[in-house]
């Protein structure tokens, strides 16, 4: 690691990295296509093969995109988060913004027996996949103004960790009762969203994904110096001028809006949010989020898409739910850096 | 974030499980029931289709086992059925005794109903698991009447109600492999849980030769052995035909969600209808009998050429198969109009019959599939279970 002290080098080796990730992502599947066809499809020259076409172009470019979205988004708020509690086991799920975008998605697909709230919505003119990305983000926007009102209120930031908490846990309370009064193969639909999945965004969905997403990851860069500040304690903060109140609203807006999209279209990922903050930091040897932000969405987004690759096992015909690669590979990776630090940096 | 790993295992449990549940309809008018008294034991049920149960005749018992072929083990569920008033049998200290003929009927799946409604003795059912998936018009009069009882499913079985109610027997959809465990509380308060695998079969007519525990149960073997024989026969004169057509187009099953697509395995029910109904399905040589777990882009070049698009889940047009994915719209059947949906049947309470009835009527499904694939073989039959999506 001393070998390149530069950051700007490691960072820029993990670009090289990662661009290689994400050409391996959209060459490797299930079915064999051959190379030269991948670049024709990846840089849309007329191809030989319309079902190889069909392959690279509707199935694999969209899903590399979608981890590359997720990686950044989620492993930025999971940074925002443990900087704004100053909690090494802080990530986007902590405020309860995934149990809320989860409430929302049960709210549509297990109410399957009230036929009559379906047809109204219906009758709006959405549907299938665009009603349950709504429904998601509605509810995650729901449990966000929640906790904004709340922190208004609240002077301290352990004290806004907990009601996140116990607000998240309040949710998934009642989409356990949701669950416990629905049909078995509703929860079977609602079961398979829970597992998280990136091949689910196509087209139009994408391009909002990817909206959000960048606004987010915008809001949180501009606020770096705010979460620098916020690294040195509420105090210090306090004397540098910064309303930590403010700061806190901004911070929780920004995590929310990637959280609240990411999980809306992806469903819940974990592991991503806390362990990548954890390697950035390491890795980086900094707790300047100047570098720490653009480091956690590179780490991110290799990781997301080393996962992806393992979650369709080359040479396999499956996907394993990307919920468990991640765990998988994220935890092994938190348990080698604290062993090797012997120490969890940046608070 | 971990918590919804949580979900998980119980999950991947309900998806194997879901394969096969739910409901069923009145059946054709009763053939003669003017046979043996219920009280005798005069008539057998030979079992020629099935493979995950077992009857052996005694004098005033019959020995049910319920096998799991999966593994290579046999024997693993024991039960006594022993005819009421006659002394319990010794030598099986691992069997439940049931005793026959019941009287009261919890049943968990839909497909009990259809069982119960096969054998002529749906009013017997006293429980469901739920009373949201039901068609058999007598069940759900009977329900209208609050004389059935909703004890919960899977984790949530009230097993106080169960036990109070104290029924003859509980049917449950199990998987013999896990034993009782989860059932000790029922079983020790003195109600006999009869799990059934039907689902585990790898033929139609195999899953609805399940009639005939429930005739073993209520001493009507000779009836359901008469209405077995006689649609076993018009499953085999269709199965005939549909193998016999010379051009067998090419069909992809369920729809994708999320980038995982899960289609039957080689070895299920199903793969045998498509068999039966002479198509040309990609994964009929696969192994095992419940779905495979594909990828989207593994079954996409099937779907991008195949002709005939069933079974594609909870949707009614093909504008609703537009709004789940615009992917879906390049799949030929899509672009053919030859996209067919087994939910013809479903009820005012959004139940499909489907499921219920049709788990005892696989020769009406196996026609329907035939109209479909073969319009030229069964000109005059009309779709029951299917309907075309417009």
């Amino acid at each position: 690691m001393v070998a390149i002290p530069h950051k700007k080098l490691r960072l820029a080796a993990l670009l090289l990295l990662l661009l290689i990730v994400f050409m391996l992502d959209i060459a490797i599947g299930s079915i064999k296509i051959p190379l030269r066809q991948v670049f024709r499809s990846i840089f849309s020259l007329p191809g030989e093969n319309t079902i190889g076409q069909y392959i690279i172009e509707k199935i694999r470019i969209p899903k590399a995109f979608t981890a590359v979205l997720a990686g950044c988004g989620l492993s930025v708020s999971g940074l925002q988060m443990q900087t704004l509690f100053r909690n090494p086991l802080a990530d986007p799920s902590v405020l309860g913004i995934t149990a809320g975008a989860s409430l929302g998605v049960a709210m549509i697909m297990l109410a399957g027996g009230s036929i009559a709230t379906l047809d109204t919505i219906k009758e709006l003119g959405i549907s299938g996949s665009w009603l349950i990305i709504g429904a998601a983000c509605m509810g995650a926007a729901g449990i966000m103004l929640l906790v904004v009102s709340i922190s208004g209120s609240l002077s301290d930031n352990v004290m806004m960790l907990i009601v996140g908490i116990m607000i998240s846990t309040i949710t998934l309370s009642i989409i356990s009762i949701w669950q416990y009064f629905s049909a078995p193969e509703l929860i079977k639909d609602y079961l398979l969203w829970t597992f998280g999945s990136l091949g689910g965004v196509t087209g139009n969905q994408l391009y909002i994904l990817a909206l959000a997403v960048v606004a987010g990851l915008i809001i949180s860069f501009l606020s770096s110096k705010l979460l620098d500040a916020l690294l040195l304690g509420e105090n210090y903060a306090r004397s540098m001028g910064l309303t930590t109140q403010r700061a806190r609203v901004i911070i929780i807006c920004s995590t929310s809006l990637l959280a609240g999209s990411i999980t809306a279209f992806c469903g819940p990922i974990g592991f991503i949010g806390i362990a990548v903050p954890h390697m950035a930091r390491s890795l980086f040897n900094t707790s300047s989020h100047r570098i720490l932000i653009p480091g956690c969405c590179l780490i991110g987004t290799l990781l997301m898409l080393s996962c992806d690759i393992i979650a369709h096992m080359p040479g396999s015909q499956t996907v394993l739910p990307i919920n468990i690669i991640t765990a998988l590979v994220g935890a092994p990776a938190v348990i080698w850096i604290i062993l090797r630090r012997n120490n969890i940096r940046g608070y | 974030m971990i918590k919804s790993l949580r979900f998980f295992i119980p999950g991947i449990i309900v998806l194997i499980f879901s394969v096969s549940c739910e409901h069923a309809t009145k059946k054709e008018a009763a053939a003669d029931e003017k046979g043996a008294p219920e009280d005798s034991l005069s008539r057998k049920a030979v079992i020629k289709y099935a493979r995950g149960f077992s009857i052996d005749y005694h004098d005033h018992y019959k020995l049910v086992r319920v096998l799991n072929n999966l593994t290579g083990k046999t024997d693993t569920l024991q039960y006594l059925l022993v005819q009421r008033g006659n002394p319990v049998p010794a030598g099986y200290p691992k069997a439940q005794v049931i005793t026959i003929p019941v009287r009261t009927i919890i049943g968990m799946s839909s497909m009990h109903i259809a069982l119960a409604d096969f054998a002529e003795v749906a009013d017997r059912i006293t429980g469901l698991g739920s009373l949201q998936y039901v068609t058999s018009p007598e069940v759900r009069k009977n329900i209208k009447a609050g004389k059935i009882a909703q004890v919960g499913l899977d984790g949530n079985i009230n097993k106080e109600l169960i036990l109070s109610m104290h029924p003859d027997v509980l049917m449950d959809m199990g998987n013999p492999e896990a034993g009782f465990g989860r059932y000790k509380t029922i079983t020790d308060g003195g109600v006999p849980v009869l799990l059934n695998v039907e689902w585990l079969e790898t033929s139609p007519l195999g899953r609805a030769e399940w009639v005939k525990l429930m005739a073993a149960l209520v001493n009507k073997e000779e009836l359901v052995n008469k209405k077995f024989d006689s649609l076993a026969q018009d499953y085999d004169k269709l199965a005939t035909l549909g193998r016999g057509a010379t051009i067998k187009p090419r069909v992809i099953i369920s729809m994708p969600f999320k980038g995982s697509w899960f289609v039957p395995a080689g070895e299920s029910y199903m793969a045998q209808f498509l068999r039966d109904a002479g198509a040309n399905y990609k994964w009929s040589d696969s192994k095992g009998t419940g779905s495979l777990a594909l990828n989207f882009e593994t079954v996409a070049p099937e779907a991008l050429m195949a002709d005939y698009w069933l079974n594609v889940g909870y949707v009614d047009t093909k504008a609703d198969i537009a709004a789940k994915d615009q992917r879906f719209t390049s799949f030929n059947p899509f672009k053919t109009d030859r996209v067919y949906n087994n939910n013809k049947q479903v009820n005012d309470i959004g139940s499909n019959d489907y499921w219920e009835s049709g788990a005892v009527k696989p020769q009406v499904i196996l026609a329907d599939m035939i109209r479909i694939l073969h319009p030229e073989l069964l000109p005059d039959h009309s779709l029951m279970y299917y309907k075309q999506l417009k």
